[in-house]
């Protein structure tokens, strides 16, 4: 990964870096583990799950992706021949794939930061609310914990041709409507996804804004900051790590998009309009028996989210040593 | 700027009224289709029209509630699902709140890999595990057919334990610092300073992660064909999918389903919504 | 040194994968398999109907047969079905029979190894041509063999709303539904005079599986039997293909029918006034709606008795990881006999996959009269492709048709010849 030619954010400039292991004599354990071997410790189930359960299907995902691969009954004789980066050459150069890849990216420049903004602000909301603070909260995490079948057909009759929407707005309605329209069918499952997974994100927030300290907000109220105003000088800092976090997750989650597009929109319509990279890995991979081609858009995937995620942290994260 | 003192956080008369006013229309936009699934639910013919959102007494059944109740064992469903989403949200809690401490609080060598690791196994998309997930936990493991081969692909969210190290982080390093020069071993400022002081977002990743295996059909279908091990989900699936063939209203069976799924869930965050309280960190940092 | 670590904890996990693939040989298929016998595991579709049909099946077995006694399981149809049967193979964990396998996931799952050729037992051809008759040609693979029992059809027909066609002032008895512009013309009537939303409203999404139920039941009519890819080169592209592409485009343009999803059933919540569907429609449909039937249209109204449609057929599989294999086999043969079949019919109402059907059963017949129209449209239906790129073909087909058809863009023609050269390719690939 080319983190190293990016510069260390302010915060990392601290003289006893991760680098300086070994400067000094110190017991075996630590020169192995680090300064604080316990960490490696209370890590180790935690690593032992992932070597038992993602080492081989990860590892296996990449191997697939450079072979003609498909999957077979255990003891039958197939020829399955390694093709190198064929699979790779041939998905980066499919324009289905191409266009999920732009409907994604699409679909994250919408869903990200509306999910940020809206999170952030109803959570602080609905910390200081003092009336029906339980119906409150309930009623937004409501729609992340019902099952998606079932939201899928709410939606659907409210964003349907003569649907509750286009009702309400009458001669202002998109033809195609919605969820049929070209240009408007991943905007639609942007907020449709917003909505269901805000939830989530609230409670996030909500449990980042107990360990604000109170003190922070008191001295800006005495320096004569109104609500508006602590909001971005206290809040908006003090939850900064909740705030990296819910970047990277909402950009994991978003990128990973295949329900929407399989109940929402049919299989991606219209016309591949709202279909994801995981969907199509799901109809070449899993409908049409080619595993090593949906492999390959998957390490894409992969790689591109997982960047994205990491400067996510990089550049939200704040002070980390 | 105002020279009226305020306490901390605490809005003008107009301000608060304006919140609420948005908070309210908010909850109702998201309550709505809660609303509609349940009214939807209670329907004996489906009204797809705009009417259908108001309840129409002439058109108000139970019987999608019936036919369910007699076409699936709720009991055993509950039981099951109760031990696959309780049996992932305690590997979670147990394992991934040390992981997440590990990662924020302390320094070792393989931090920054294991971090990037978590994320990762994030970002691999299901649809391309599935298959050599099965393969390995069915033919390999021999857990086909068993509750912990229902498990163990979910036994610690590493969303979750992106969340604890990101907790753990935000807890200013004072706290520890004091701690540790008092003379408290890394294992008691964790159990004494760092666990009491996440419990918001202990509340958090437990209604978090329950979630996740509550509603998952696929990977539970897929490791056990025995009806008797079969979570809620799946019954209510299968139930949903086959009832369109079977009903008069398809639609309102499936919602009644849904409604069936996502009530327990609701319950359990109402009860534990009331956990999300201040632990005044504050005076911690004076002390 | 994120990087160091990021490294070996890539070969860690390498080399646990070497440990695993290592001792995940095991479990090859033997030959004695075939001849074995022994207590078998069955999976069935979980719709009421077949559940009751496939529970009184097993139990009729297992009375006779206390030495192998069945084990039936439950799966549910549709998409999940063939994901879950395909990742079963891949494990050695399929089960000795599924009665829901689709034909067109049967390629597939042949390549993969997991179904046993039903042809390598000794009266396993002759069983099955003789009771399927000429329909069981269409279930062979293209080098030979069956790796499918051919079990049963659901015919699709147009099935329409007496009661709306009459509010349009169209006659309910004998609607004027043979040919395209008789049925653009009552279409025409339905919709404008104000009795459905919709004229007819087949599923406008983009999963493969909708071929067949608009351009498919309507080509295999238009040319007379033709399946979508004959003799390694695809049909669907020359002028019949065409007719009918034009005809749904009509429908399509004209607002005959819509280009969204419906919520719901179009047809049962009398949005649409027609639907493209099987008999087991019937007992769904049943008394809440006063509906007749009739086959579906061609160009010049080709007579019913010589009209053909797609079967959107299930079959059996037989499992190469099935222990008992001979045992799988006589329950096959038990589970198709004329007895049982007249029990599927009888139950639901679907059409056994039977030569002379309508002879076989004359007294369900006489007392159903309903069904007559699908027992002898059953022995002219045509199926999906054959071979392990069934799905891909249909996809390709459906990418084209949901585009130049329903959504109306593009050249008509250019999109089925650019299909039929992706299919050409596929055909020629295995």
């Amino acid at each position: 990964m080319s983190s190293e030619t990016l510069g260390r954010s302010p915060g990392v400039a601290s003289p006893r870096g991760p680098a300086g292991a070994g400067s000094r004599k110190r017991p075996v354990v630590q020169r192995v583990f680090g300064k604080n071997p316990l960490g490696a410790l209370l890590s180790t189930p935690y690593l032992i799950f992932l070597a038992v359960v993602f080492a081989y299907p990860l590892v296996f995902a990449f191997y697939m992706s450079l072979h003609d691969y498909f999957f077979s009954a255990p003891g039958a004789v197939v020829d399955r021949p390694f093709i190198g980066i064929d699979n790779y050459v041939a998905a980066l150069t499919d324009p289905q794939v191409l266009q999920s890849f732009r409907n994604v990216g699409v679909f994250l420049i919408i869903n990200v930061p509306l999910t940020v903004i809206l999170a952030i602000v109803l959570a602080t909301a609905l910390n200081r609310v003092v009336h029906f603070r339980a119906f409150l909260r309930v009623s937004f995490y409501v729609p992340y914990v019902t099952a998606s079948v079932a939201v899928v057909a709410v939606w659907l009759f409210m964003f349907s041709g003569n649907g509750l929407i286009n009702n309400v707005i009458g001669p202002l309605a998109p033809d195609p409507s919605w969820l049929i329209n070209p240009t408007l069918a991943m905007p639609t499952i942007a907020l449709y996804v917003t909505w269901k997974q805000l939830g989530f994100f609230i409670l996030l927030y909500l449990a980042a804004l107990q360990n604000v300290p109170n003190e922070l907000y008191e001295s800006a109220s005495t320096d004569g900051a109104g609500p508006i105003r602590s909001f971005f000088s206290v809040t908006v800092p003090g939850v900064r790590p909740a705030t990296a976090l819910v970047l990277m997750l909402a950009t994991i989650t978003g990128a990973n998009l295949f329900t929407e597009p399989y109940l929402l929109t049919g299989g991606g319509g219209p016309n591949g309009a709202s279909s994801s990279p995981v969907f199509v890995m799901y109809q070449e991979g899993l409908q049409q028996g080619k595993p090593g081609f949906a492999a390959a858009i998957g390490v894409v995937l992969v790689i591109i989210v997982l960047t994205i995620a990491l400067l996510e942290n990089r550049f939200a994260g704040g002070k980390e040593e | 700027m105002s020279a009226q003192r305020r306490v901390p956080g605490q809005l003008s008369r107009g301000q608060a009224i304006l919140r609420g006013v948005v908070l309210g229309l908010g909850a109702l936009v998201f309550l709505f289709p809660f609303y509609y699934m349940v009214i939807g639910s209670l329907q004996r013919f489906p009204d797809t029209s705009l009417g259908g959102i108001f309840p129409n007494p002439a058109n108000i059944t139970g019987a999608n509630y019936v036919a369910i109740n007699e076409r699936i064992n709720l009991f055993s469903g509950l039981i099951n699902s109760g031990i696959f989403a309780g049996g992932v949200v305690l590997g979670t809690v147990l394992f991934g709140m040390v992981t997440g401490y590990a990662l924020a609080v302390l320094k070792w060598r393989g931090r920054g890999a294991t971090f990037a690791l978590a994320l990762l196994v994030q970002t691999i998309p299901f649809q391309l595990l599935m298959i050599p997930l099965y393969v390995m936990i069915a033919r390999d493991y021999g857990l086909g057919d068993t509750h912990l081969g229902m498990i163990l692909p979910y036994l610690i969210n590493s969303t979750a334990v992106v969340i604890f190290r990101q907790y753990f982080l935000q807890i200013p390093k004072e706290l520890f610092d004091a701690a540790r020069i008092d003379g408290a071993s890394e294992l008691r400022v964790l159990w004494q300073v760092a666990i009491p002081l996440v419990r918001p977002a202990l509340v958090t990743v437990i209604l978090i992660t329950f979630i996740g295996p509550w509603n998952e059909f696929l990977w539970p279908f897929l490791i056990t064909k025995e009806a008797s091990l079969q979570p809620l989900a799946v019954s209510l699936a299968n139930y949903i999918s086959t009832i369109a063939a079977s009903t008069t209203n398809p639609f309102g069976a499936m919602l009644a389903g849904a409604v069936v799924l996502a009530a327990p869930v609701v319950l359990l965050f109402i009860y534990f919504q009331r956990f999300f309280v201040s632990t005044d960190i504050g005076s911690g940092v004076k002390g | 040194m994120q990087r160091r670590t990021l490294i070996s904890a890539t070969a860690t996990a390498a080399a646990a994968l070497l440990a695993l693939t290592a001792c995940s040989g095991g479990g090859a298929a033997d030959s004695d398999a075939l001849t074995s016998r022994g207590d078998i595991t069955i999976w069935y579709s979980n719709n009421e109907q077949e559940v009751a049909w496939a529970k009184a099946m097993v139990d009729a077995w297992n009375a006779e047969n206390p030495e192998e006694q069945i084990k039936a399981q439950e799966i549910p149809a549709g998409d999940s079905s063939e994901e879950v049967i395909g990742a079963a193979i891949t494990a050695g964990t399929a089960p000795c029979l599924v009665f829901n396998t689709a034909p067109s996931a049967v390629g597939q799952f042949q390549k993969q190894g997991g179904l046993v050729d039903l042809a390598s037992f000794e009266d396993g051809t002759a069983y099955i041509e003789e009771r399927s008759g000429e329909s069981a040609e269409q279930y062979r693979a293209p080098e030979g063999g069956y790796f499918q029992m051919p079990w049963k059809s659901n015919p699709v027909m147009i099935f329409y709303n007496k009661d709306k066609f009459t509010q349009a002032g169209l006659d309910p008895e004998n609607p004027a539904l043979s040919t395209y512009d008789d049925f653009l013309a009552t279409s025409k009537t339905l919709v404008e005079s104000g009795a459905a939303q919709f004229a007819i409203n087949p599923s406008p999404t983009s999963q493969f599986f909708q071929v067949g139920f608009d351009f498919l039941p309507l080509f295999a009519a238009e040319s007379g039997g033709k399946g979508l890819v004959e003799d390694g080169k695809a049909t669907f592209a020359g002028e019949e293909g065409l007719a009918v592409g034009e005809f749904w485009k009509s429908l399509y343009d004209q607002g005959f029918s819509g280009r969204e999803e419906v919520q719901g059933d179009a047809f049962a919540d009398g949005v649409s006034a027609m639907s493209i569907v099987g008999p087991w429609a019937i007992s769904v449909y049943g008394d809440s709606i006063n509906w007749g039937s009739v086959p579906v249209p061609t160009s010049s109204g080709i007579a019913p008795e010589e009209t053909y449609t797609f079967s959107d057929a299930k079959n059996v599989g037989l499992y190469s990881a099935c222990k008992n294999q001979a045992t799988a086999w006589d329950v096959l043969k038990f589970a198709t006999s004329e007895e049982q079949d007249g029990q599927l019919l009888e139950l639901t109402g679907q059409m056994p996959l039977r030569a002379n059907l309508p002879d076989t059963y004359p007294d369900y017949f006489e007392a159903n009269p309903a069904y007559t129209q699908f027992g002898d449209q059953a022995s002219r239906t045509v199926e999906v492709p054959a071979g392990s790129n069934t799905v891909e073909m249909m996809q390709d087909l459906r990418d084209a048709y949901t585009k130049a058809v329903i959504s109306g863009e593009g050249d008509l023609e250019e999109a089925l010849k650019g299909a039929a050269e992706k299919v050409d390719a596929l055909a020629e690939e295995g």
